[in-house]
């Protein structure tokens, strides 16, 4: 009975939550931030890109952004993706507008996930809500 | 000595265990159940149905008078369906897309404008596992109805699925 005690004890140990934490910080310790990466839409055309997570930059390519107005014109943009590497990724982005002087318009309250196959392209598309919307912030992570 | 021991023990069971912190609605690190519906699934679905919606011809001007209809909740969870209709309904009111109808009854009837479109939908669940691992599909389904030609001319679907053998945290 003595020895079974401290053998439950320990089971109990093992099942618990705190143990479970220190193994998410020991991993987190192991690898790099899995940091949000960003791509914004520019006036001029084209996109600027600012990557926090260093990884990001060997899997997923960030193909193109096309921006557009739709007929009651509101501003719409598509990022193509791209994941290059050999193994299956899930991205999750969002989205952010901004007005011509910078400011936050419209935030997309929450990540949608995508699974990519190596190879796999896939475009997202974002279509803002208010007329003073003009440029896109693309929030990317991987996971 | 087994005495000190067997404190110790217990002494780390009381203490073991998360204790609850705040965490962003629309950050990473909620929790995510197989066997219901969480607060970000509504979040996912309504903002991919909002997207897609106001990209239909219907909104491409002006803002339509909008009047909600029903939404089924036909799965085994019991949540308020205006979880997921206040994802499409709040940032359309806020960015003056549509113009919504109160449900209580207008003090002046006859100012009250006449609903162009009715905003209606389902939502379902399909169940699977294979040994432990369990799956769950919600599946989200909204229709918007021209009240005057009593057509649908927009309808979308969007389906929410988690798999895994637990619940978790984050995605």
């Amino acid at each position: 009975m003595k020895t079974l005690l401290p053998l439950l004890a320990l089971g109990f140990l093992a099942g618990c939550s705190t143990v479970l934490e220190t193994g998410d910080r020991l991993e987190r310790g192991l690898t790099p931030p899995d940091a949000v990466n960003y791509a914004t839409t520019r006036p001029e055309g084209g996109f600027t890109t600012q990557l926090n997570d260093a990884r990001i930059g060997n899997k997923i390519e960030l193909l193109a952004a096309r921006k557009s107005k739709t007929d009651g014109g509101y501003t719409r943009v598509q990022f193509d993706l791209r994941n290059g590497s050999y193994l299956r990724q899930t991205i999750n982005v969002s989205f952010e507008w901004l007005a011509a002087d910078g400011t936050v318009t419209e935030s997309q309250p929450n990540w949608i996930v995508t699974p990519l196959e190596p190879g796999a392209l896939t475009t997202v598309t974002a279509t803002a809500l208010k007329a003073t919307s003009a440029e896109c912030r693309l929030r990317l992570i991987t996971r | 000595m087994n005495k000190l021991f067997l404190l110790a023990c217990a002494v780390f069971i009381v203490g073991c265990g998360t204790p609850a912190t705040y965490k962003d609605p629309q950050g990473r690190e909620l929790v995510v159940s197989l066997d219901k519906v969480n607060i970000q699934d509504f979040a996912t679905a309504g903002s991919q149905m909002l997207q897609s919606m106001i990209s239909s011809p219907s909104f491409s001007n002006g803002a339509p008078v909008l009047r909600l209809g029903t939404i089924t909740n036909d799965t085994a969870d019991n949540f308020d369906t205006s979880l997921l209709l206040s994802k499409i309904t709040v940032p359309l009111v806020n960015a003056g897309r549509v113009t919504l109808l109160d449900n209580e009854p207008a003090a002046d009837a006859s100012a009250r404008p006449k609903a162009e479109y009715v905003l209606k939908g389902k939502i379902l669940e399909d169940r699977s596992n294979a040994g432990s691992t369990r799956q769950s599909s919600f599946v989200f389904q909204l229709t918007l109805v021209e009240v005057k030609r009593g057509v649908a001319v927009w309808t979308d679907e969007k389906i929410v699925t988690k798999q895994g053998t637990k619940n978790a945290v984050g995605f």
